[in-house]
């Protein structure tokens, strides 16, 4: 196969400021972020529950939400379409085959990474800072926050992780968003319907793409990361 | 008869059926500085904890200025007025001026409270030149004297220092000791647990010692 052509394509696409292909990078984008925003915070402050708080079934609740990382992105989809489609309990809401039910889903499925990452790096902190904080006069809340912060790097990791995984999901994508062109067409549900129609610019070009952004973000995090390394 | 800053009472600590100590009674006046000695094991590190409210599982209890608290329902305002430092004290990964400005912030100082009390906390500890370093970069005997200086600016009545000259080099325990009697000078109340000797001579310092499950106040 000449992949010389396609990827000379892809450039011209990607350069040429085609709209259709960047009204789908926009969208994955922003749908991507938009999810991370949203389930970040809840996720955190659970993960930090689960890591310094003990109560009946904390274990349980750690177990199921690490099992909840190997579950099949499909059945999420699955859930979700169920749960929004016009017969489901929330079907009133009319939310499926849009872009807000492609952000539930990536929602769902960055949750258990961010909550996971929390934990462990909650449980990695030295635990001399929240008794630190806790001697210095600060409220358990104020402390918890500031223990948050010693351990912002890992925080941080799982922020990227979780985006990383949510930008690049295909099954949960295409179940609930149904791929529509112009609507709920995102990156990686346009390279797989693209690849299978045997148009590789397309599919080269937004897969770039998505190496660029994981790249990006990955890089920064090193940045930050070595910035933190030199404290 | 004045009220003594801070009065023992019952204060009991076990590990499963261990008996850890058992402290009937003890006094610590306003303004006394003293040293707790013992034998490693006999409790020093776990009575500071419990005072500093770090340690609840403990029976018993105190009057702080007469106030009657038990350590396992430790109140929050003791908190502002006992301020105890780690043995190998942390610093919050930022530079030393926040780590000074933390426990000011917690007491909602005004800015310029805290800044006045920052620039004087380094000065006091020597530290001018370390203004912006990150604690990372901080010696052993600058990080511990960051912690003591750290401590001192939010003039707590109950100063708790453990093993302050542990681990440090000639010069940090050189120094840290030279702080040390400037509290004592202050007339700050502070309890220093240690096995240093230069510490426990320290002069103007009562002793304290921590041993078999009992503890007794030594000749100052």
């Amino acid at each position: 196969m000449d992949l010389l052509q396609p990827t000379r394509q892809a450039f011209a696409l990607l350069f040429g400021g085609d709209p259709e292909l960047w009204q789908i990078i926009w969208l994955s984008l922003w749908v991507s972020v938009g999810a991370i925003a949203l389930v970040a915070a809840p996720s955190i402050a659970l993960g930090f529950l689960l890591a310094k708080k003990r109560f009946p079934g904390q274990r349980a609740a750690v177990v199921l939400v690490q099992a909840l990382l190997s579950f099949p992105t499909v059945v999420i989809g699955l859930v979700i379409y169920l749960l929004l489609s016009r017969r489901g309990p929330l079907g009133s809401f009319e939310l499926l085959f849009t872009p807000w039910a492609i952000m539930v889903g990536y929602m769902l499925i960055a949750f258990p990474i961010l909550v996971v990452f929390t934990i462990s790096a909650v449980q990695g902190a030295d635990p001399r800072v929240y008794e630190t904080a806790r001697c210095l006069g600060a409220g358990r809340f104020a402390a918890s926050l500031t223990t948050l912060r010693e351990v912002r790097f890992g925080i941080l990791a799982a922020v990227v992780n979780g985006f990383g995984r949510a930008i690049s999901e295909v099954g949960c994508a295409i179940m609930v968003g149904g791929n529509i062109a112009g609507l709920t067409r995102n990156i990686p549900t346009a390279i797989a319907l693209e690849t299978t129609k045997g148009d590789f610019a397309q599919g080269i070009a937004l897969g770039f793409v998505l190496m660029v952004v994981a790249l990006g973000v990955n890089v920064l995090l090193a940045l930050l990361q070595g910035q933190g390394g030199l404290r | 008869m004045s009220v003594p800053l801070l009065a023992l009472r019952g204060v009991r600590k076990t590990f499963g059926p261990r008996l850890l100590f058992e402290i009937d009674r003890l006094s610590v006046e306003e303004g006394g500085a003293y040293v707790l000695v013992g034998p490693n094991g006999s409790g020093k590190t776990t009575l500071m904890r419990i005072l500093a409210g770090l340690d609840r599982d403990a029976g018993g209890g105190m009057d702080f200025r007469g106030e009657p608290a038990a350590f396992t329902s430790y109140p929050e305002r003791l908190r502002r007025s006992i301020v105890y430092v780690h043995q190998h004290p942390y610093l919050f990964h930022t530079s030393l001026r926040h780590n000074l400005e933390y426990g000011l912030k917690c007491r909602g100082l005004s800015s310029a409270e805290r800044a006045r009390r920052v620039d004087e906390a380094i000065a006091w500890a020597g530290l001018e030149r370390r203004r912006t370093t990150p604690p990372g970069k901080l010696s052993g005997g600058e990080k511990q004297r960051a912690a003591l200086a750290r401590a001192r600016a939010l003039g707590p009545e109950l100063l708790l220092l453990d093993e302050p000259t542990s681990n440090l080099d000639r010069d940090g325990r050189a120094q840290t000791l030279e702080l040390l009697a400037q509290l004592r000078d202050e007339r700050r109340t502070v309890i220093v647990a240690c096995h240093d000797q230069e510490v426990i001579g320290l002069a103007g310092f009562a002793r304290m010692r921590l041993d078999d499950g009992r503890i007794a106040l030594q000749s100052g």
